[in-house]
């Protein structure tokens, strides 16, 4: 198939981000299990922090080898204004390539759609109400069903509803809404948008469920951490709250689906038991610090070396992007 | 298969159908919630505009289906009156809509929402017994360490 100079462009873009996103995804993947048990050992925070980059390493240096190799290359060495002629194998690259931008586009879009009605529903059949420590914006709604979460991806309130405001203490209640607050300062629910938007390995086949499911936990741990601040009494309350709130939910009630992946009692016990052993204290944050000076040295160290060596870098980028074309 | 579909989709919309109201029926509603029983008629008259009969007939109709209605059959007309007060209608529907959305094999990812806790529903009893009491010892545990 002959092609003009930027459809050929788009489809080595394409061809090109497949290829090295499902070599750093299939890495990425191989690593995840040993990376999820490093992190465990972290403070929470950080954990969260680790297996986010992770997760987002693939797509990350995918997008930039493409963006800040290939299109320079291709912009500078190709000869404008020939046709030239597309394999089958860069053809069906080009393909899954889109594929999986189109997939992660449209679930994201599907999510903020869904996400954006759901928050108008609440706010217009819920009240607005200011909470005791007025930390986070918030709306009580009048249903049995027991929930209470943040809602929103830039401007995030807590959605309560009426059985859990019932039912909490005025403590637990404070707790749980700390802890909701901390999620909005992380800004966790953009970061569950990006990844949605973040492709999995294959079109079909996410591949980072396992990745994923680990940020959930520690996200979730490092809000308990900052709810609590090593406070033994808040920590009680939260834990509770924690088990209040489940206590609500274990009632028989059809309408409602158990999510499967975290169905069961996994992530509850785990954070009870942390939050009573007392092990929200945060430390000092000496590790995070030195992880991110470390990472900075090495990304500033990669592109000296890139610019010193730019013409033939991008010569050899070209000459990959030929034989991928062919 | 088309039929088995079109049921398994039925089935799965079927809360949201009942709890969602055109503009017609809320306003047929309206007139319920304010003047209690009514028939057709009176329904057809106590409206600003000009409706055909037959037409609030068929939302009357509707809604009694919809389990909105309850109707009462004298002489030869229908009496309808509302099952449900306007309060307790929108408690309803809200619940119904904030079920609705958290239905479906991963609500929370789709729904980009941050649960205080994931599961709302499934947690064993007898865990949750066990969690309470390790709750009770360690209050009890500071309590004791506060008072020495």
């Amino acid at each position: 198939m002959n092609l003009p100079y930027f459809l050929r462009l788009v489809c080595l873009c394409l061809a090109s981000f497949f290829l090295l996103h499902t070599a750093l995804g299939l890495a990425t993947w191989q690593v995840a299990p040993a990376a999820i048990r490093l992190a465990e050992k972290m403070r929470a925070r950080a954990a969260a922090r680790f297996v986010f980059f992770l997760r987002l390493l693939p797509v990350m240096l995918a997008t930039i080898l493409v963006l800040g190799l290939g299109v320079p290359s291709y912009v500078w060495l190709e000869p404008p204004g020939m046709h030239e002629r597309m394999g089958f194998a860069c053809g069906a690259a080009a393909l899954l390539g889109a594929a999986l931008w189109s997939i992660s586009i449209g679930r994201v879009m599907h999510a903020a759609l869904r996400s954006g009605r759901y928050a108008r529903e609440c706010k217009r059949i819920g009240r607005e109400i200011s909470t005791e420590s007025s930390l986070v914006p918030a709306n009580l709604l009048d249903v049995e069903t027991p929930l209470i979460a943040l809602a929103g991806i830039f401007r995030a309130r807590v959605l309560i509803s009426r059985k859990v405001m019932d039912e909490l203490t005025r403590g637990e209640l404070e707790a749980a809404l700390r802890h909701e607050n901390a999620h909005r300062v992380a800004r966790d629910n953009l970061k569950r948008f990006v990844f949605l938007l973040a492709p999995g390995i294959f079109p079909v086949m996410r591949g980072f469920g396992g990745l994923e499911r680990a940020w959930a936990r520690f996200s979730e741990w490092a809000a308990d951490d900052q709810a609590t601040g090593g406070d033994s009494r808040l920590s009680l309350l939260l834990a509770a709250a924690l088990v209040r709130v489940a206590r609500m939910g274990a009632a028989p009630q059809p309408s409602m689906a158990v999510t499967p992946l975290i169905a069961g009692d996994l992530g509850l016990p785990a954070r009870v038991d942390r939050l009573l052993r007392g092990e929200t204290a945060p430390p000092a944050p000496l590790w995070s610090r030195t992880a991110l000076v470390g990472t900075l040295a090495v990304l500033a160290s990669a592109l000296i070396v890139g610019a010193m060596h730019w013409a033939t870098v991008l010569r050899a980028a070209h000459e990959a992007l030929e034989r991928l074309l062919s | 298969m088309i039929h088995f579909l079109k049921q398994s989709m039925a089935k799965f919309r079927e809360p949201q159908r009942q709890s969602f109201l055109g503009p017609l029926e809320t306003s047929v509603m309206e007139i319920l919630w304010e003047r209690g029983e009514s028939n057709v008629r009176e329904v057809v008259e106590r409206f600003d505009r000009r409706l055909a009969y037959t037409t609030v007939m068929t939302t009357l109709d509707r809604l009694f289906k919809k389990g909105l209605l309850d109707r009462t059959k004298v002489d030869r007309s229908f009496i309808y009156s509302p099952k449900l007060s306007r309060k307790q209608w929108e408690q309803k529907r809200a619940g119904e809509l904030v079920a609705g959305f958290l239905r479906g094999p991963e609500p929370f990812r789709e729904l980009l929402l941050s649960c205080f806790l994931d599961v709302v529903g499934g947690h064993d009893p007898m865990l949750l017994d066990e969690l309470e009491r390790k709750i009770r010892a360690r209050r009890r545990d500071l309590l004791r360490r506060r008072e020495s």
